[in-house]
């Protein structure tokens, strides 16, 4: 091979591996899940807007909605969809808090053991802390901006329902930017975080519905 | 007095056995021997619809999306708002397959009215049978099994506006279409007599 050819191989094979996520060390491991939880800890508060993308493999297209998310410690969450409908939910020890538009529901999460663990994965999921589940088995990854953890369902009846949950992690804050929830057919949820803002003031009244 | 409440009772039994559906309706002739439901039949096109279903005094939302995958093929999911599939359910001509559904309410009773319900508003061709019409629409009869479906078509908008399917007798269920943009109805309910069932769909735009 031409040295000048040989070069740029090399250098487009470097690239793509840059791109690409690389496994993280044992070490690597152990101080970033011990710098999650320290942020986790510190976080009081998080308001964030998010967008979600439903993918199913039929679709011509993924059905996009889009609201904010209120989280205060330790389990109070608020998820609330604005676009294309209203639509939110208020996560509160074993009930949730459900606002349809005006039409208000309340469900006993203790009433669907599959129904609460999701929900528990949603919460868990807001503030990253989530490796101690023995319901997974957990891989660590790194590209150039971002961690991610891979949480593969070990448990039986939950593994029929989610294959696998990924989350992402910004470098610089540690902070959950992507959530991912893959179904065992493949076909996903994704949700992006975007303009987090922690630890400012909300009361105990955001958590009405 | 005798005979008047004999000739009461016997008018009464007479009328309670005229399905309601055709009352009011006159006799038409057939002109047409098919009529196409194109509300669920562009393949381009993603159905979501926002959902409100009351069930037995339960209430509870979701959405639910329709799409054509091929001729006479449809793809049904219902999953909640964030997204976790609550059934999965494939239509193709007569055949009916569970992909998969929330093992709580996997219950035969359940899956077998969703499969009618959707095999009503699935059903693209209709071979009319028989034909009414009043001052407001041509109504189309056609055979679903033991059962008879009406469908109403408003004779100003030329659109689909209901769809009831009833037994000889009564009135099972009822779909009303509202808020119709060309073949695609914005706004569906569908109600049942003999369950306390009701489905509410509202369109969203996926694009």
């Amino acid at each position: 091979m031409h040295k000048p050819i040989l070069y740029i191989f090399i250098l487009l094979v470097t690239a793509n591996i840059h791109a690409q996520q690389t496994k993280m060390s044992v070490e690597e491991i152990s101080s970033f899940k011990l710098k999650v939880k320290t942020t986790a800890k510190n976080t009081k508060t998080i308001l964030s807007n998010f967008t979600q993308y439903k993918h199913l493999e039929f679709l011509s297209n993924d059905i996009k909605t889009s609201g904010k998310m209120s989280f205060k410690a330790p389990n109070l969450v608020k998820w609330e969809y604005v676009n294309p409908f209203k639509y939110s939910v208020v996560f509160k020890e074993d009930q949730l808090l459900i606002n349809d538009d005006g039409k208000k529901s309340d469900v006993k999460i203790g009433s669907s053991k599959m129904f609460k663990k999701l929900n528990q994965l949603i919460v868990n999921s807001v503030n990253g802390d989530m490796f101690d589940d023995s319901e997974f088995d957990t891989s660590y990854y790194k590209t150039s901006s971002f961690y991610v953890v891979l949480f593969t369902s070990k448990d039986k009846n939950l593994s029929k329902y989610i294959k696998q949950f990924i989350l992402h992690f910004s470098k610089k804050e540690l902070h959950v930017t992507e959530v991912k929830m893959i179904e065992p057919s493949d076909d996903y949820t994704q949700i992006l975080f975007k303009n987090r803002q922690d630890n400012i003031t909300l009361n105990d009244e955001v958590f009405t519905n | 007095m005798m005979r008047f409440l004999q000739i009461s009772v016997l008018l009464l039994s007479l009328t309670s056995c005229t399905l309601k559906t055709t009352k009011g309706l006159v006799n038409a002739r057939v002109v047409n021997n098919e009529y196409k439901n194109l509300y669920f039949s562009d393949i381009s096109t993603d159905y979501v619809y926002k959902s409100k279903i009351d069930i037995y005094g339960n209430y509870f939302g979701g959405i639910l999306i329709i799409k054509k995958i091929d001729n006479s093929h449809h793809r049904v999911v219902f999953t909640t708002e964030f997204g976790s599939k609550i059934f999965d359910f494939e239509f193709q001509n007569d055949t009916f397959k569970v992909n998969s559904i929330l093992e709580e309410l996997d219950r035969k009773i359940i899956v077998n009215t969703l499969k009618k319900d959707f095999q009503l508003l699935l059903r693209e061709h209709i071979i009319v049978t028989k034909q009414y019409k009043n001052s407001s629409f041509d109504v189309y009869q056609s055979a679903n099994k033991k059962r008879l479906n009406f469908y109403f078509i408003n004779k100003e908008t030329k659109t689909l506006d209901k769809l009831v399917n009833a037994s000889k007798t009564k009135e099972k269920v009822i779909v009303a279409y509202k808020n119709i943009d060309t073949e695609l109805a914005k706004n569906i309910v569908i109600e049942h007599n003999n369950l306390q069932l009701k489905i509410e769909l509202n369109y969203l735009d996926n694009k």
